[in-house]
């Protein structure tokens, strides 16, 4: 999922949620594909933050900062078998963002 | 040594959140009628409507992703019937707090937020029939932190430098200034609210979930939750290092290092859903 501002919206991009009114009322479903008419009044629209489409996010921190951070973190004075599979999983999971 | 805040002193403040000066309005009158012994759903309903704002909010987190209706709940009490009154009751304190949250430490809402869909995604994997209030207790299990660092700024601030020079968990740097710790004041507050037992004990015992003598499981999602999202780093919760895990809670949800890792992935899921609330 990519989160896209208004105006860097285009044509063939499908969105990942459904874009919401005040009211909180879906406008345009999960998964509907973006023409230019749609796109024209979207950004007609003044929505409060971004448009969600499909795709993968770049992320902004570099993944050797994330992994020594997550390094960090996880200071355990002893061994914990509990606590290195939450390690392990999260590293798994921390690694597939960059994938 | 330092000087220690008294639990009576502590809890004195707490049962008169609703007079508190530091507390801003809509949290006032919130807390005011949740106290109430049978609220009504329309009593509610017609407090939420009366804010605009907070409709407006209330609207868009039921709607959101993050919840099984997108688009489709157009009115309060609409959401009062899907969810029920109580969870309900948690996403209004939850949304009311999120300034304070922010003011009292940054990145504690994206850590509540984070806890709470965390909560409801190990719920949902475990079967358990109501995973809202699983996310209703992860928003608000620090709630406690929230009155602790607003009433109480100058110690909550020594205690969080405390935590970070001596690289302790928060829970511990709290007793360094305080006689009753952010889960007991949290605990106390969800009473005070009239949540349920099953939320209440959830956020009491969220650090040592093996004392939870009625809803241990919902109380090792919480705590197991709260440690997902710290392992994750998502926001700040006032810990450097992640806690360790208690084993009993740990072994009671049973889940191998591949449900974790599909907790994590379903949980980058939704914080970007929950961003979009805030706003």
């Amino acid at each position: 999922m990519i989160k896209v501002p208004p105006d860097k919206l285009m044509p063939g991009m499908r969105l990942a949620k459904p874009i919401m009114n005040k009211a909180g009322m879906a406008l345009l479903g999960e998964g509907t594909e973006l023409t230019d008419t749609w796109i024209t009044r979207i950004q007609d629209m003044e929505l409060e933050g971004a448009v969600y489409v499909e795709g993968k996010q770049e992320m902004e921190v570099p993944l050797d900062e994330m992994l020594a951070a997550l390094e960090k973190r996880f200071q355990m004075p002893e061994d914990n078998r509990r606590m290195e599979i939450i390690k392990r999983a999260a590293e798994k999971h921390i690694r597939s963002l960059y994938e | 040594m330092n000087d220690i805040i008294e639990s009576k002193v502590l809890r004195h403040r707490i049962a008169n959140i609703g007079n508190l000066p530091t507390v801003p309005e809509t949290l006032k009158r919130l807390s005011r009628i949740i106290e109430k012994p049978n609220v009504s759903l329309t009593e509610i309903a017609g407090f939420v409507q009366s804010d605009p704002a907070l409709t407006f909010r209330i609207l868009k987190m039921v709607n959101s992703a993050v919840y099984g209706f997108p688009g489709r709940i157009a009115s309060v009490s609409h959401a009062i019937m899907l969810l029920g009154l109580n969870v309900v009751k948690g996403l209004l304190l939850g949304i009311s707090v999120f300034e304070l949250m922010q003011k009292a430490m940054v990145g504690l809402y994206e850590h509540s937020m984070g806890c709470a869909a965390a909560s409801r995604i190990i719920a949902q994997r475990k079967g358990l029939r109501e995973p809202e209030e699983a996310y209703v207790a992860g928003l608000i299990h620090d709630i406690g932190k929230v009155v602790m660092a607003l009433e109480f700024t100058k110690s909550y601030e020594a205690a969080l430098a405390c935590a970070e020079q001596e690289n302790i968990s928060i829970g511990k740097a709290e007793k360094q200034f305080f006689a009753d710790n952010h889960a007991v004041l949290g605990g106390v507050l969800s009473e005070k609210w009239r949540f349920p037992k099953k939320l209440t004990e959830a956020i009491f015992y969220h650090h040592q979930p093996r004392s939870a003598e009625s809803f241990p499981l919902e109380t090792a999602i919480v705590h197991l939750a709260d440690i997902l999202t710290k392992a994750r780093g998502l926001g700040f919760s006032g810990d450097q290092i992640v806690p360790i895990i208690d084993d009993a809670a740990f072994d009671r949800l049973e889940l191998t290092e591949q449900d974790i890792f599909e907790v994590f992935r379903d949980l980058e899921g939704s914080i970007d859903a929950t961003q979009e609330v805030l706003l």
